[in-house]
């Protein structure tokens, strides 16, 4: 019990000290390498706008990490990326606006919504074509071919008999 | 006939997924066309890493053919590349840092702008200096005009400030004469008949 004692005095002592060495290393008079305010701290006065906002967040991709989106990602390109839509929506731009800014930028990647063109037309034909295809296999596929008749089954069935008596 | 059809069938299947899937195994997910190239450096105005007092502009690339590296001191595989890079800016290459700072990392804190500015001497002064001088990108918009994801990244501008290649990752000789030497060449060629002319 004592040593528990002893021991957080010690831990007590030991993060005062590395306030001390931090508080040497970073006087506050000094000028630091990037403002305060800078803080991801976006606030909107429209709550249209902050909707618009988070639906860019999720549809913009991150071009550092695979399959996330710069709502989602941590990535320092993900911070600044959430900083310019910010600020590109500040400064009047539309969600459309901001959208091309980015693929300037980072190309048809960084959108999640890829945008129709002669390679990517097939995302939306190959589904339509195989249902189609399979839609007229069904259709068109050839009957198995007919049994004989019942009255064909008869006969040979009354010729075996006839052989019996 | 059509005992062979049904033979062949699943057997030209299986190899055209075996030909996918083996090419996927050779495919650089990170590898993306840069959105860069050919196109004017993005029009800046940054003060010096070293000396505020000092700003630099698209100025610096002209008549020039110059290497523009993105990187910070807590970048490593940077530090990886500083070596080479210090030996091709040897060879008479003309080498200007973009500092790109990770400032929002929780790990690394707050900095002061003299702070940073030792850890730079620092870790120059170890791996090699290949810069002519660091501009300090200090919201990083510049490095998303240009469509940077992280450091380190490589762009080669031409005497007119135009943008002819782009790399993601550490410049190493293999890089250097397949993806840069190519253009380089092209680039003094140009420079040489203009002077000419």
């Amino acid at each position: 019990m004592n040593t528990l004692l002893v021991k957080s005095l010690f831990l007590l002592a030991w993060f005062y000290f590395i306030g001390l060495v931090n508080a040497q290393e970073m006087p506050p008079s000094e000028q630091r390498a990037v403002p305060k305010d800078y803080a991801e701290n976006y606030a909107f006065t429209d709550p249209e706008e902050r909707k618009v906002f988070l639906k860019l967040t999720k549809e913009l991709r991150c071009p550092k990490c695979q399959n996330q989106n710069i709502a989602d990602s941590d990535a320092m390109i993900a911070h600044d990326m959430r900083r310019k839509v910010y600020e590109l929506m500040q400064e009047g731009n539309n969600e459309k606006q901001v959208i091309d800014f980015m693929k300037v930028r980072y190309g048809d990647f960084v959108h999640y919504q890829p945008p129709v063109t002669g390679a990517t037309i097939w995302l939306w034909l190959v589904p339509i074509l195989f249902v189609l295809g399979m839609m007229t296999l069904f259709i068109f596929r050839r009957k198995p071919p007919q049994d004989i008749s019942m009255d064909e089954k008869l006969a040979k069935a009354d010729e075996i008999l006839n052989k019996i008596d | 006939m059509k005992r062979l059809l049904w033979f062949l069938l699943p057997l030209f299947l299986f190899l055209l997924v075996t030909v996918f899937l083996f090419k996927g195994l050779y495919s650089d997910p990170h590898e993306r066309d840069s959105m860069a190239l050919e196109r004017h450096f993005p029009p800046f105005k940054l003060p010096d890493l070293m000396d505020d007092q000092i700003s630099h502009t698209n100025d610096i690339f002209d008549g020039q053919m110059t290497l523009v590296n993105v990187w910070g001191v807590w970048c490593i595989t940077c530090a990886v590349e500083l070596p080479y890079l210090t030996q091709l800016s040897e060879e008479g290459y003309r080498f200007v840092g973009l500092y790109y700072d990770q400032d929002l990392d929780p790990d690394f804190g707050e900095k002061t702008i003299s702070r940073v500015r030792t850890e730079v001497v620092d870790m120059l002064g170890r791996f090699g200096d290949p810069f002519e001088f660091n501009i300090f990108d200090v919201y990083r918009d510049t490095s998303l005009d240009l469509g940077v994801t992280g450091a380190p990244e490589t762009f080669l501008v031409d005497h007119k400030g135009v943008i002819r290649v782009h790399h993601l990752g550490d410049v190493n000789e293999r890089v250097w004469n397949g993806k840069f030497l190519p253009i380089v060449k092209t680039i003094e060629n140009e420079l040489a008949e203009e002077r000419i002319n």
